[in-house]
């Protein structure tokens, strides 16, 4: 039987999301029916009658275009199989790298959809969705805006612009030929019209000039609002005319939820045929065994080297899950491995990434409503304090800092793309989310935007970019202190916890230096050794190695002095980050 | 005939899953990793495997092509309000299409015989080829 594909559980019931779209259509439908049946008799007669099926026309394509941007799947990625998440996620990365047109690029890890986000993908919060291509989250659509439904929505935009002009227009034309009879209910609804049509030009004819520049640069309205290409080269560019002909002329691409499954009809059972084995393969067969699982878990414990137990929780980090779904097999990383050996490693990448099932670990990088931002590098604390984050995570946070030119206030809004998952921190909620998903940006509350890094930025312009982060670190950790404050465990209870993580630590990063748990700040010594790592605005340096290909670690160490402190004083067992 | 128990095998089970992941080198554009993934050394050729992979990744291509077909097809939608949509198939679902019947047919002449099986890379978004690896029963007698 056919099966059809999984799609995102059911949300509860918000009224209040269709608030927006509801008035726009209000609006739209609402004011062209009066314009037609007020002024459009008179301007057939008077001119001809072009003129009304002229705005029929338009206002058809424009009614068209958004029902398709309203009710069209953007795009949006069906959640991975449990088969796919093989990796211990003790081991896994929070990143992966990858290089696009000769540019790195990080790509995410998503613990929602779990799976790593795609190039230009990113989750939206409201939707609960990872989408590709990832724009917007248009509030006037109820929907979000991605690969497959952005032309509609491009569209939609240019149609209305042109809708509205000619209303306004053509009203104008009745009006000033009625300049003596201003007083019929014809001419006062015509005013009306006008007005509200003037009132709607400004915003939409804004947004349109903004998506117009953006189809022209080949971006999105999340890397553009989140700064990732200033300065830097955008990878995902063709040029402008294959830009646009990428948006309006390629073809209509594939939804991925709700498709039928086709059933394999295909009998796989033993015997099977094998490849012939050279004498090389032979003689490796023969010394294999045992050596591979060794191999293995010296890759993986020198992974771990370079892991930054960064944000540890309070409980010990859970026991690495038994790989035996699939016994039998020699275990190889092939999704680590196939992009090992492609891309350079990020040493300072290496984060653990929480199992499934402990809901609260921290993942706490989507706790950001507006992006996954990995600065924060928090992961929470543990189920017990699961409410409380919770409870303060879901406040919407203004997105003040990111005003574009053109752009209004509304749009932006619901820019939110990331969904903080229900037991990630809020720690994220405190501080001025405005980072896109792949590149750590630092913003403190106060100031928008400061000394972000690009993952597309030559190492270069990232090290000048160091000096900005420091200061924007320091301000990011008094949140985070006071956040620990309220969130973390007594202080007695710190230490052991400390304690055992150190040892933890220790226990797999054989090769580094040791470590005094009770010293703060690193010794020079162990600094040198590979970046660092722990408080979140350590995770700046993040960033930068994202940015570079490959250079050694130890040029690109900020250590805020926000950070020593904090980790002095709320200790590991807040939850807050590894003790270097 | 009496059946023997050899007739009533059921399935093999499966050992392991391979994801061949895609390669972004070339921005967004739809392609697979051609690497050979070390799992499936001793299963299957290396030479047989590209293959697969890289006509998958022709298809892939030609689906995203834009040429001739999406441009008609662009113009015909807005003319038509996408109302065409409910009765005409799209470039890229024909070719999803062609590439179901692909993978389907390389299943069945190439994979199963080996013990290994392809799920269509549609059904996870896109981004994965999953190979399933089934155990081989006759190596443990």
């Amino acid at each position: 039987l056919p099966v059809l594909t999984a799609s995102a559980p059911p949300r509860p019931f918000r009224p209040s999301r269709y608030v927006p779209v509801s008035a726009a259509t209000t609006f739209l439908v609402g004011s062209t029916t009066l314009f037609f049946c007020f002024t459009c008799p008179w301007l057939s007669e008077y001119f001809s009658s072009v003129i009304p099926i002229y705005n029929a026309v338009i206002f058809l394509f424009t009614l068209a275009n958004f029902c398709m941007a309203t009710f069209m799947d953007p795009g949006v990625f069906p959640r991975a199989e449990e088969d796919e998440d093989k990796e211990d996620d003790f081991r896994a990365p929070l990143y992966k790298t990858v290089e696009i047109k000769g540019i790195q690029v990080r790509m995410k890890w998503c613990s929602t959809c779990r799976f790593y986000r795609p190039p230009r993908c990113s989750h939206c919060s409201v939707c609960d969705n990872c989408v590709e291509d990832f724009d917007h989250h248009c509030p006037w659509v109820n929907n979000c805006i991605g690969r497959r439904n952005y032309r509609y929505f491009f569209l939609f935009l240019l149609s209305l612009t042109t809708h509205i002009i000619d209303v306004f227009g053509f009203g104008l034309v009745y009006v000033l030929h009625h300049r003596q009879q201003l007083d019929t209910p014809h001419a006062a609804v015509t005013m009306a019209v006008m007005c509200v049509a003037g009132l709607f030009f400004v915003p939409v004819a804004g947004l349109t000039g903004f998506h117009i520049v953006l189809v022209a640069r080949g971006r999105t309205t999340n890397e553009q609002v989140t700064g990732k290409f200033r300065g830097g080269v955008n990878p995902f560019t063709n040029g402008c005319l294959r830009n646009i002909s990428h948006v309006l002329c390629s073809s209509q691409a594939p939804r991925y939820m709700g498709r039928w499954r086709s059933q394999q009809a295909v009998e796989v059972q033993p015997p099977f045929l094998r490849p012939p084995l050279t004498e090389a393969q032979l003689e490796a067969k023969i010394l294999d065994n045992g050596i591979q699982n060794d191999r293995h878990s010296t890759r993986s414990k020198s992974s771990l080297d370079q892991m930054e137990s960064q944000s540890a929780d309070a409980e010990p980090p859970p026991p690495p899950k038994p790989e035996l779904r699939y016994p039998g097999l020699p275990r190889a990383d092939t999704e680590e491995s196939s992009l090992l050996t492609e891309a350079p490693p990020t040493p300072s990448m290496y984060k653990y990434r929480p199992p499934f099932n402990r809901g609260m670990s921290g993942y706490s990088l989507t706790g950001r409503s507006y992006t996954s931002y990995p600065s924060s590098l928090v992961l929470s604390t543990g189920g017990s304090r699961s409410s409380s984050l919770r409870s303060a995570h879901t406040a919407h946070n203004p997105l003040t800092t990111l005003q574009s030119e053109g752009t209004t206030d509304t749009s932006y809004k619901s820019l939110a793309n990331q969904t903080p998952r229900n037991g990630s921190l809020s720690y994220d909620s405190l501080l001025t989310p405005s980072e896109s998903p792949e590149f750590e940006s630092v913003v403190s509350p106060s100031s928008p935007l400061q000394g972000y890094t690009s993952p597309f930025l030559s190492a270069q312009i990232a090290q000048q970019r160091e000096g900005q982060l420091l200061q924007g670190s320091a301000t990011f950790s008094s949140p985070h202190r006071a956040y620990l404050r309220a969130v973390s465990p007594p202080p007695s209870s710190g230490p052991p916890e400390t304690q055992h993580l150190l040892q933890h630590n220790q226990d797999f990063s054989s090769s580094r230096a040791p470590r005094n748990p009770s010293s703060s700040s690193s010794s020079p010594g162990a600094r040198s050794l590979e970046p660092p790592v722990s408080p979140p605005p350590r995770g700046l340096s993040l960033g930068k190695s994202l940015s570079y290909t490959g250079e050694a670690g130890p040029q690109h160490k900020p250590r805020p002095a926000g950070g020593g402190t904090v980790l002095g004083g709320g200790g590991v067992g807040g939850g807050q980050q590894a003790p270097q | 005939m009496t059946h023997s128990l050899q007739d009533m095998r059921p399935q093999a089970a499966v050992a392991a899953k391979v994801f061949i992941q895609r390669d972004y080198t070339n921005g967004t554009v739809c392609q697979f990793q051609t690497k050979f993934p070390s799992e499936l050394e001793t299963r299957i050729d290396k030479q047989q495997f590209e293959e697969t992979v890289r006509m998958l990744n022709n298809l892939y291509a030609e689906a995203e092509k834009l040429g001739s077909q999406s441009y008609i097809e662009g113009c015909l939608a807005c003319l038509t309000a996408y109302t065409v949509f409910l009765c005409m198939e799209t470039h890229y679902e024909k070719m999803l299409k062609k590439i179901a019947k692909y993978i389907q047919e390389q299943n069945d002449k190439i994979y199963a015989p080996r013990g290994l099986l392809l799920t269509d890379p549609i059904e996870r978004g896109l981004r994965v080829i999953e190979v399933t690896i089934f155990e081989d029963r006759s190596l443990t007698r």
